[in-house]
């Protein structure tokens, strides 16, 4: 199917009148929530299934938005009538056009003060929000799921299923792939393992690597208590956003780079220095620092760790659940599962969780409807990274490697495409252009 | 999906031999896959236990010598022993489905008894067991202690898994449940009637003697419970007697009793989910675990049953619900 050419296709009048679509969204992190607003705005009735008593899963202590390609991409999602979750996390953001190494014009959010806003809005837009509902099981007819059966046997039925579970945990992985459970705000050991949900439907997931034979990846940062660290650094912190601190020489360790999730800080200056970022918690953009070593460093003397409160020993493991999809992101295989966030692919990030989400959402209501699914254009750089990132999977180094708007592989990418701009108007005249401008606000029931 | 859960997973006694030759009951890393798939979920990661513990299973169940309190006869091959154990031995026990190994001193380890518990007193460091004299095992105990009058007998414990549909037991309350038992099957039903009442429900226990007599009529009695005397099987037919059909025919549709416990032979169990099934009724079952018990530990393979959508398990840990036996 050609990109983006068959949105305007509506179902007839008479399919439509009456109907009643049911999207039941499983994971409650930015994926998920994009997925929400995206379907409910297309006039589906929208359940969210969350494991946690949190939305925003790795959202609860993220914050970066912006940065580099990232930039394009949040304009694209508010021209794309995705405007939502952008508009919260500018909203509370503590630092705006921040520059740290490798990485420019990032905006930082309160990581206190967004899952709050985020579940308000939700709950305006009349999305069903079930907490502390963990998901483990799927029952089909054929290829089509029908209920979602959760941890206490109970089950929800939907028309249309959109996976986003994420791919970080369980303890198990973490152990056998990592350091071992570092207690991270997931919090596998109180709310549950996450499950495959496209697994347990029969389709087998795809691992991501981090060298030959070796799967999944470190979280690439923890979070320190603010008040734990000297006043020097957080008075700059308040200030600036950012402070970068020399590790001492003994202790630089290139080797860990490799291990991160996050390829877009596996730069030498991450290892040759600690990067601190100001998001409520001070955010150290590395996966892991034992703790003795890390109070060696002027400032650092009392220094704690808000998440993963193991922070001096490990980090989450991520990337080994990833579902094989389409474009349009609907899982191959099964006739109604889309898929969104990590489990859409070796995706980092926030606004890419919000770009596949928003689209997985969208389209999750076209295929009830039985009208074309949408395929966001290559013009678009979320439309291209969707795009690069499952052309990428299918090459033999392509699950080593993550996809972001914010750097590595597919920031260059994107660059040499010409993707990669900060001229809002531009961005917004692109979207109009390929004919997609506010998409995602259309109501189809 | 296979819901089925380990007594075991949780405990001190987890994870157990069966974690170190991939066997493991839950965790699907454990048996030999490479990635969690967590469906029953218990609250802890049995692969980090298994790493923390150096990829070794935890010390298994310890052999105890519990002391002779009393032996009363309270029916022809009927024994009632009371045992002085130790306190956290008498706690661990104090709850439905638990049971324990018992041997003779001086007979080797093929002569284990597994015996239920009808009774667990943690502050006086006690437990009651009701044994019937039966087959090899039991008859040679009784001989044991008619010639050699043995103040001690060996005790291996505590073990969980001597009830199925766990589950709906604890979680039943403010409701009406209809206990059947038959014969020894009434001892370890001391304990579900009590957590039953416990949780604030009203029980009733049909109480047929069977080949020996009803003598737990005055402890149901002292819980609050009715207890009817009824026979309840025809031995012929091995089924349900009419008239008992037709009183859990009225208890089911009019009566509104929630759970219904057979403690007795296979084919009670049996009758009362053909009714169920019958009637399509939601009433939740739970029944005595009557697999034959030999190790406890899921090792000898003499407890494996095969549920109805052809998976094999080990029952002596394996907490599985009765309607995936008695289909």
């Amino acid at each position: 199917m050609s990109s983006g050419v068959l949105f305007t296709e509506m179902p007839d009048m008479e399919r439509r009148l009456g109907r009643v679509v049911k999207v039941v969204i499983i994971g409650g992190g930015w994926a998920g929530c994009a997925a929400a607003i995206t379907a409910r705005k297309a006039g589906a009735e929208v359940t969210v299934l969350e494991k946690t008593d949190l939305l925003l899963g790795l959202g609860n202590v993220g914050g970066i938005m912006r940065n580099n390609g990232r930039y394009t991409a949040a304009e694209e999602l508010k021209a794309l009538g995705a405007e939502d979750l952008i508009e919260i996390t500018d909203r509370v953001a503590r630092h705006k056009n921040v520059h740290f190494p490798g990485h420019r014009h990032a905006s930082l959010y309160d990581v206190t003060k967004v899952e709050p806003m985020v579940r308000k809005k939700l709950k305006e837009l009349g999305v069903n929000i079930r907490l502390e509902t963990r998901a483990v099981d799927v029952e089909k007819e054929g290829s089509a799921l029908k209920r979602i059966v959760l941890a206490d046997e109970k089950v929800i039925e939907g028309d249309v299923f959109i996976e986003a579970t994420g791919s970080t945990g369980p303890m198990g992985n973490c152990l056998r792939y990592g350091n071992g459970c570092c207690m991270c705000i997931l919090r596998c050991p109180s709310y549950g393992p996450r499950i495959s949900i496209s697994q347990r439907a029969g389709v087998e997931d795809l691992l991501g690597q981090r060298g030959d034979e070796l799967y999944g990846a470190f979280s690439g940062s923890c979070k320190l208590a603010k008040h734990s660290l000297g006043s020097e650094i957080v008075e700059q912190l308040d200030k600036e956003g950012v402070v970068v601190v020399p590790v001492p020489v003994e202790d630089v360790n290139l080797k860990k780079l490799d291990y991160k999730v996050c390829q877009q800080y596996a730069l030498k200056e991450y290892a040759e220095n600690l990067v601190l970022l100001d998001t409520g918690y001070v955010k150290l953009m590395t996966s892991y620092y034992p703790l003795e070593k890390l109070r060696r460093i002027p400032g650092f003397e009392h220094a704690r760790y808000d998440d993963p409160y193991s922070g001096g020993k490990g980090n989450s493991i991520r990337y080994l659940s990833m579902a094989p999809r389409n474009n349009a992101l609907k899982v191959l295989g099964l006739d109604n599962l889309f898929c969104a966030g990590e489990k859409a692919g070796l995706f980092v990030g926030h606004t890419e969780a919000m770009s596949t989400g928003s689209l997985a959402g969208h389209n999750s209501v076209r295929h009830c409807l039985g009208m074309p699914l949408l395929e966001l254009p290559r013009m678009t750089a979320i439309g291209d990274l969707i795009a690069y990132a499952n052309e990428m999977i299918n090459r033999p180094d392509g699950l080593k490697n993550r996809y972001t708007f914010s750097g590595g592989k597919y920031f260059t990418h994107m660059q040499e495409k010409d993707l990669y701009t900060t001229d809002v108007e531009a961005i917004q005249e692109r979207i109009n252009r390929v004919g997609l401008g506010r998409i995602f606000a259309e109501k189809f029931l | 999906m296979n819901r089925s859960d380990c007594i075991d997973a949780g405990t001190e006694y987890c994870p157990c031999y069966l974690a170190e030759v991939g066997e493991c009951i839950m965790c699907s890393q454990l048996q030999g896959k490479v990635f969690c798939d967590c469906t029953n979920w218990k609250g802890v990661c049995i692969l980090q236990e298994y790493v923390w513990n150096h990829a070794r299973s935890k010390p298994s169940r310890g052999l105890f010598r519990g002391q002779i309190l009393g032996a009363e006869e309270v029916a022809a091959d009927v024994l009632l022993l009371t045992l002085q154990v130790n306190r956290t031995l008498a706690r661990e026990l104090n709850q439905p489905g638990a049971y324990v190994f018992l041997r003779p001193p001086g007979t080797a380890e093929y002569f284990d008894i597994p015996t239920s518990v009808m009774r667990a007193d943690e502050r006086l460091e006690t437990i009651v067991l009701a044994l019937q004299q039966r087959g090899v095992k039991t008859k040679y105990l009784f001989k044991q202690r008619t010639e050699k009058a043995d103040q001690e007998i060996l005790l291996r414990g505590p073990y969980w898994n001597g009830i199925l549909g766990l589950r709906h037991l604890k979680g039943l309350h403010h409701a009406k449940a209809l206990l059947l038992l038959r014969g020894i099957g009434q001892a370890p039903a001391v304990p579900v009637a009590k957590k039953l009442r416990q949780g604030g429900n009203e029980v009733e226990v049909l109480l047929d003697p069977g080949r020996i007599k009803n003598f737990t009529t005055a402890l149901f009695q002292e819980m609050g419970c009715r207890v009817l005397p009824k026979i309840i099987l025809d031995l012929k037919k091995l089924t349900l007697r009419a008239d008992v059909l037709a009183y859990l025919r009225e208890k089911i549709l009019t009566d509104g009793v929630k759970l219904i416990y057979c403690g007795g032979p296979v084919f009670l169990t049996q009758g009362v989910s053909n009714l169920l099934q019958e009637l399509r009724s939601q009433v939740a079952l739970v029944c005595s675990n009557n697999t034959k018990l030999c190790c406890g530990e899921g090792v000898c393979g003499s407890c494996q049953t095969r549920l109805k959508n052809g998976t094999r398990v080990k029952s002596c840990k394996t907490q599985i619900d009765p309607w995936e036996v008695y289909r």
